[in-house]
């Protein structure tokens, strides 16, 4: 709006021309003649010099400067006054033109001339004159020249003795001033203040003073509301009060004054006539301005004059009407467009409608202020195409500019709610006035970035029509006044706007000048795409202006925050990276070329014809000094190559080697060159060092799908500490060609223990012209992460962080192992164990064992290495027991240890654990101890398992007699034969069937039966072993073996009715059929515990085939047998029983068929039968009942060797005769 | 004389993570060669469809201070690109966001046409956005169409975009057929 002539557009308010305050000369801001022809008045009285006129001339001066402010004015606000602060004079332009010179002369012999304002177009001194219409010059006049109110500043003395002689000096001074005033012609008000002077005191003010203010007032003529008088005030603050006061008072005339002069100019064009110059245009079209021409000046002023009064209704209907009548018919239509008067038209109406879009605003009527601003736009248009040049040249798209920003800063200065930044409203909702009506989008009034935005592309069509400016219009013209078919309103001659030599207009300066205001807008409400949008406009007008170093500033935010790019807005991206990287080229910024050819690699991206894209030769042209090195990482530039890492499993082992594959996919452009990185870096968290994988020329496959295993070498740094690789080497063809998939599988040899975790991949490329390396993340979530299997050209999905790897610790490798491990251990043997240690690492070990024993009673054990050196004897516990520490010393590699483990032999089965550990450290690493275990679970059985039987047998010693002297032995006697056993005597047989329950065969050395008496009372005797043969008897397994032991017992004493109780064992000796050189292992095994000699009578059946009397005797006839009953009677009664032989079919017998026996005490008696059998080698059943006849009682017959019982009784066993032999069997 | 009537520059699909998923781009009446080009670049189009998602954003933020959100989705008018264009917004409540970029000036009518009206209202909107959300829900139902790979750059790699034919031919069917006052498209 600075083109617009200064004061035509600045807000109307009242002026006010304060006097008296300060020393500054009166002057006239006026041009020409007119500053020589101002009207003085002035005051003699000297100016205030006192603090309180310093106070009130700062006052004024804030006052003035509140008054330039362009918001509206409303009801609440008191006064608003433009002031302007003069000495005691104050100069007024000349209320009536002087008759030019050459008149003069003339006029006086005619009759005398009517003389018109100066800024008239009537007077010859105006610029106006003589068809103009109006100008600024009669705003200025208003707002600046001629005061609506002087305020003169007076002092009034106290000094009694001089009151009456300054106040008459007062009186006619105003009174002066005032003729003055009145005399020049204008209708400006005086008003007075009077300040009372320092010294006065209360008491002095207050004697007579009203009626002195009275006086001075009637004595200088002056109005009762124009004298003010001011008392002395404490504080500069309380003066301030007093004086905004008196200015709130001064508001109402002043606004008075205005309304007087608009009913003036009503008055004038109600006149209807169109008032003729003073001196007639003798020179031009001698064409004056018409009657339209004058309403159009009336109304305009009019409309001015009621913006001075802030009654903006008015105002608006008459800068319509005005307005109306401009555009009409009768003023411009009627103005050739070549003519100067037909521009200052065209500013007039732009005068007009600003304000009246000024008005609008501050009506917020913001919906109608567009409508008006649209209309204004489209009137111009229709008209400038009909009367002007038309709108198709760059002078009407440099008025579109000027117009949109006219709205921006309107809105601006007129600073208008609800559009700021923090409101976050784009556009303001439609006001009352248009509430229902059907709008244009952009007729809600949006903020102002969109006008600036606007203007912008106005002036890139003023660029473009610009350019299109005829040759022979480019230079200037040879001849004055040459007139030219192009809009130059407010705008350069065509020979300026695009010269042929030389600078013309810089449009690229004035678009971007307001794209950035654009740009900040949107940027303060945070439309930070529409932003970015704007800085890519601006990148290009900076990029036509060759102003590469702006480009790379404006656009290198937008390209690191990848604003379109992380987004998926790829046209925005790449028109984005093609600016760039033609500023960066220019700048010769290698890092920023590179790395926007590195982006513009993708294929997300159109092909640019005609480009290479390859980027070894990104830099040609572009001269560099020294070879440059540019270093990318996938969080600033986005990559055509995907990468992913990927363990074939989830966990492994140190020591081991894992599968990895490493899978590059080139998304380039399909016509871009192949790139041949020279070196491939994966770096790991963790404890596994990077792998470098280097170029090597290859097949160079064509193919979109290519797997290869890369071999990896571990390369070892001289002066590394651990031990470890430093770096794991490989080489394979690392070209990328467009659109393929490289996977690399890798066998990575792991070396420590930890997670694993791929972290980054580095691509390098070297160059001649530079080098380049690109750092990407490895592990993101958007990465594929599947294995290439063979064969497939897509990827199986491994699993979730297939990009870890968990390597456990390293695996033992000393091999524990037991040497020919028995199947079976018994109880009662001595066990040794072979354990056997095999040093499989690959270094020499210190080996150290212990072993541990646990069951529910763990043996004593001794262990001894290599069968000699050292041997240990375990330390037992309750249920354990253990060797710790045994060293076995080093151990080569692949060398072997043996341990000898000797277990004391256990008595009864059990099961038992061995844990056989060894600890070890290799020599090149003794700080970290390798444990390997063995663990043995030893079952001891016992060999055998046996049962028994104890038998009776009939002892052939006859009983003590009760009654033979000879045996009654004396006291003294019987200490002495303590030891003679003279109770009564039994034999026993103890019949043992006993098994093997051993696996294998086992050699039975010998048995022996052990009694252990219970008392002393009786004596036991072993009368005869189960015989064995030297060489034992072979038991294989689970076959049952018989062995009978006889023994017989006799109580001590013969007055003993106790019974006796045996406890018998079983003493086997055997050996392992396959150890006959071992010492025989002995088990004992309890046979139980047995009743023995007891009180109760008991019957005996034995068998002879001969009686022993009678054998030599009689021929012997081998078929009779002699059955002989025994009754014993241990006890002390007299008992007698009945005994009944029945006869039967098998056997003939001889002897009592029924007998009665009589038994005394202690005492045994036999009833021999002799029986001949009938039948051979079968059993026969004699029926035989013997009956105790006092108990009636029957009493079982208890068989001896030979016979055997079963529930009906008694059976006899006939052995066959010789010719029978063959077929008997027992 | 003719005059000209409001009709449809260009529709577009932003993802949740404000990601293009579709843009079509439709031919404006220019009176003075009597033809239908588009008014704009496809690169300004979808500049134009990115910096809506400003005043998305913006206008979700100023609801959620006022706690007064959007109940249908329908954002109405965003801005007014110039004096011919205005953005249209709608969102549906998966956060996939449509817009609706209207040349005021883009068709012609008959003098003497009932519908030659100026001006819009939002309301008259509402048509399109109905269309194109049952569009986009046909679209979804169709079981090969995984929304996943649309969601957008999760990681830095754009999503992909809308390739489905019948799709784009349900956009050009609202875009060449909707003038003021068409209730169903």
């Amino acid at each position: 709006m600075d083109d617009f002539p200064e004061g035509s557009l600045g807000h109307s308010v009242p002026f006010l021309v304060v006097s008296g305050l300060n020393g500054a000369e009166p002057e006239l801001p006026i041009e020409g003649d007119l500053k020589d022809q101002g009207i003085l008045v002035q005051s003699d009285l000297p100016r205030l010099e006192t603090r309180e006129a310093t106070v009130l001339d700062e006052l004024f001066t804030k006052v003035d400067a509140a008054g330039r402010s362009w918001q509206g004015v409303d009801r609440e606000e008191k006064f608003r006054f433009r002031v302007k602060s003069t000495g005691r004079s104050v100069l007024l332009p000349p209320r009536k033109a002087q008759l030019p010179d050459s008149e003069k002369e003339e006029s006086s012999s005619t009759s005398l001339p009517v003389l018109h304002s100066p800024f008239s177009p009537l007077s010859t001194c105006s610029r106006l004159y003589p068809d103009g219409l109006i100008d600024a010059q009669w705003i200025q006049k208003h707002q600046h020249l001629v005061p609506s109110i002087i305020l003169s500043f007076y002092t009034i003395t106290t000094d009694p003795t001089t009151t009456t002689l300054q106040d008459n000096r007062l009186k006619s001074d105003i009174a002066a001033f005032r003729s003055a005033l009145v005399a020049s012609g204008y209708k400006t008000k005086l008003a007075v203040v009077l300040l009372a002077d320092d010294d006065s005191t209360p008491a002095t003010q207050a004697t007579g003073l009203q009626e002195r203010l009275e006086n001075i007032r009637r004595g200088s003529g002056l109005d009762p509301k124009s004298l003010f008088y001011i008392p002395p005030q404490g504080s500069p603050g309380e003066l301030k009060n007093v004086m905004l006061n008196i200015l709130s008072a001064l508001y109402g005339p002043a606004v008075e004054y205005y309304r007087d002069l608009g009913r003036h100019a009503r008055k004038k064009r109600s006149r209807g006539i169109a008032p003729q110059p003073t001196v007639p245009p003798t020179s031009g079209t001698s064409r004056t301005l018409e009657l339209a021409g004058w309403n159009f000046r009336y109304d305009f002023k009019s409309a001015v004059l009621g913006e001075f009064r802030q009654e903006y209704d008015a105002a608006m209907k008459s800068y319509e009407q005005a307005y109306e009548v401009l555009l009409g018919p009768d003023v411009l239509d009627t103005i050739p467009s070549w003519s100067p008067r037909w521009n200052e038209a065209r500013l007039l109406a732009d005068i007009i409608a600003i304000r009246c879009l000024r008005l609008h605003f501050w009506l917020r009527q913001t919906s109608l202020a567009v409508k008006r601003w649209q209309a204004h736009r489209d009137r111009l248009a229709d008209f400038v195409e009909r009367r002007g040049h038309g709108t198709d040249n760059y002078g009407w798209q440099a008025w579109e500019a000027r117009w949109a920003l006219v709205m921006a800063d309107l809105m601006d200065k007129v600073e208008l709610q609800g559009l700021e930044p923090e409101s976050g409203a784009m556009f303001l909702p439609p006001d009352k006035a248009v509430l229902g009506d059907r709008l244009q989008p952009f007729e809600l009034l949006h903020h102002k970035g969109y006008w600036y935005r606007t203007a912008a592309r106005a002036l890139m069509a003023r660029r473009r029509l610009a350019a299109r400016i005829r040759e022979e219009d480019r230079s200037p013209p040879d001849q004055k006044g040459k007139v030219f078919s192009y809009d130059t309103y407010l705008c350069p001659m065509p020979y300026e706007e695009n010269p042929l030599e030389g600078q013309g207009t810089n449009h690229a300066q004035l678009i971007v000048d307001c794209l950035l205001e654009a740009k900040a807008q949107f940027e303060a409400r945070n439309q930070l795409r529409i932003a970015s949008e704007l800085s890519l406009e601006c990148a290009r007008e900076f990029s036509r202006m060759k102003k590469w170093q702006d480009v790379l500033s404006i656009l290198r935010p937008l390209w690191e925050s990848r604003v379109f790019r992380s987004e998926g807005w790829h046209g925005a991206s790449e028109d984005l990276c093609w600016l760039i990287r033609r500023a960066a080229a220019a700048e010769r910024k290698a890092d920023l070329v590179v790395a926007v050819d590195w982006e513009l690699m993708s294929k997300q991206f159109a092909q640019r014809p005609q480009w290479s894209y390859d980027l070894s030769r990104s830099l040609e042209g572009i001269e560099l000094t020294d070879k440059p090195t540019v270093s990318l990482t996938d969080d600033q530039h986005e990559s055509f190559v995907d990468a992913s890492f990927v363990f074939r499993n989830k966990e492994s082992r140190a020591g081991d080697h894992c599968s990895a594959q490493l899978s590059l996919t080139s998304n380039a452009l399909a016509g871009a060159a192949p790139l041949a990185l020279s070196e491939i870096k994966i770096t790991f968290d963790g404890s596994l060092k990077p792998i470098v994988l280097s170029h090597k020329a290859g097949s160079g496959s064509d193919g979109t799908f290519l797997k290869s295993a890369t071999t990896l070498s571990e390369q070892f740094d001289e002066n590394s500490e651990d031990g470890l690789p430093s770096l794991l080497k490989g080489d394979d063809d690392l070209t990328l060609v467009p659109g393929s998939t490289r996977v690399y599988e890798l066998s990575i040899p792991l070396r420590e223990a930890g997670e694993i975790s791929a972290a980054s991949l580095e691509l390098t490329y070297r160059g001649e012209q530079f080098d380049m390396t690109y750092g990407m993340k490895l592990g993101r979530a958007s990465q594929p992460r599947g294995w290439y299997r063979d064969g497939f050209k897509r990827p199986f999905h491994a699993r979730d962080d297939a990009h870890t790897l968990q390597v456990q610790p390293r695996p033992p490798k000393l091999d524990i192992q037991v040497l020919e491990p028995r199947n079976q251990y018994y109880a009662n043997e001595p066990i040794k164990l072979k354990v056997q240690l095999d040093n499989a690492e690959a270094e020499v070990a210190s080996v150290k064992v212990d072993v541990h024993l646990f069951g529910q009673k763990a043996p004593i054990f001794t262990l001894s290495s290599n069968g000699e050196e050292e041997e240990q004897t375990a330390s037992v516990a309750e249920a354990e027991s253990k060797i710790t520490g045994f060293s076995l010393g080093k151990l080569e590699s692949a060398a072997t240890s043996d341990l000898n483990l000797a277990m004391e032999p256990l008595d009864a089965p059990t099961t038992l654990d061995l844990h056989v550990r060894a600890t070890y450290h290799l020599d090149s690493d003794p700080a970290t101890p390798i444990m390997q275990m063995l663990p043995v679970q030893l079952a001891i059985v016992s060999p055998f398992e046996a049962n028994y039987d104890l038998v009776p047998r009939l002892h052939h010693d006859p009983w003590p007699n009760l009654f033979d002297h000879e045996n009654i032995v004396t006291g003294d006697e019987a200490s002495k034969a303590a030891t003679a056993a003279k109770g009564i005597a039994q034999a026993w047989c103890l019949i043992c069937h006993y098994a093997s329950f051993a696996e294998e065969d086992l050699r039975v050395l010998g048995m022996e039966m052990k009694v252990a008496p219970s008392a002393g009372h009786a004596r036991c005797d072993v009368v005869k072993q189960h015989p064995i043969p030297a060489d034992g008897v072979v038991m294989t397994p689970k076959t049952m073996e018989e062995a009978r032991f006889e023994l017989t017992a006799q109580k001590m004493s013969l007055d003993d009715r106790q019974p006796v109780s045996v406890d018998v064992s079983i003493v086997i000796q055997w050996q392992r059929q396959d150890e006959q050189d071992q010492p025989v292992n002995t088990t004992v095994m309890a046979a139980g515990q047995y009743l023995v000699l007891s009180t109760e009578p008991r019957v005996l059946a034995s068998v002879f085939e001969m009686p022993p009397a009678a054998a030599a005797a009689t021929a012997p006839d081998d078929s009779l047998m002699h059955l002989d009953i025994t009754i014993e009677n241990p006890s002390a009664h007299f008992l007698t029983f009945g005994l009944t032989m029945e006869p039967s079919d098998e056997f003939a017998f001889s002897g009592a068929k029924q007998t009665t026996v009589h038994l005394l005490p202690m005492s045994r008696r036999a009833v021999t039968y002799r029986l001949l059998p009938l039948v051979r080698g079968t059993f026969v059943r004699p029926g035989l009942v013997v009956r105790d006849k006092y108990f009636q009682k029957m009493l079982r017959v208890i068989p001896t060797e030979g016979m055997k019982i079963d529930k009906d009784g008694l059976l006899v066993w006939v052995p066959p005769g010789e010719n029978e032999e063959e077929e008997e069997e027992p | 004389m003719t005059t000209a009537i409001p009709s449809i520059a260009c529709l577009g699909i932003i993802g949740r993570n404000n990601n293009p998923l579709h843009i079509s781009i439709f031919p404006s009446y220019d009176p003075q060669s009597n033809t239908f080009a588009p008014l704009r670049t496809p690169l300004e189009f979808s500049l134009l469809l990115s910096s809506s998602i400003d005043i998305f954003d913006l206008r979700t933020k100023h609801n959620a201070i006022n706690n007064t959100p959007l109940a249908t989705g329908d954002y109405g008018l965003l801005h007014a690109i110039d004096d011919r264009l205005a953005a249209y917004g709608f969102e549906t409540n998966t956060g996939v966001r449509m817009v609706c970029v209207v040349d005021m000036r883009g068709r012609r009518a008959a003098v003497g046409s009932s519908s030659v009206r100026s001006g819009l209202r939002d309301a008259e909107m509402k048509p399109v956005f109905r269309a194109m959300q049952s569009a986009y829900v046909r679209l979804l139902q169709n079981p090969f169409f995984a929304p996943d790979e649309h969601l957008g750059p999760v990681g830095g790699h754009g999503g992909r975009r809308i390739t489905s034919r019948k799709f784009g031919e349900d956009m050009k069917r609202i875009g060449e057929g909707w003038t003021p006052g068409v209730t169903n498209l």
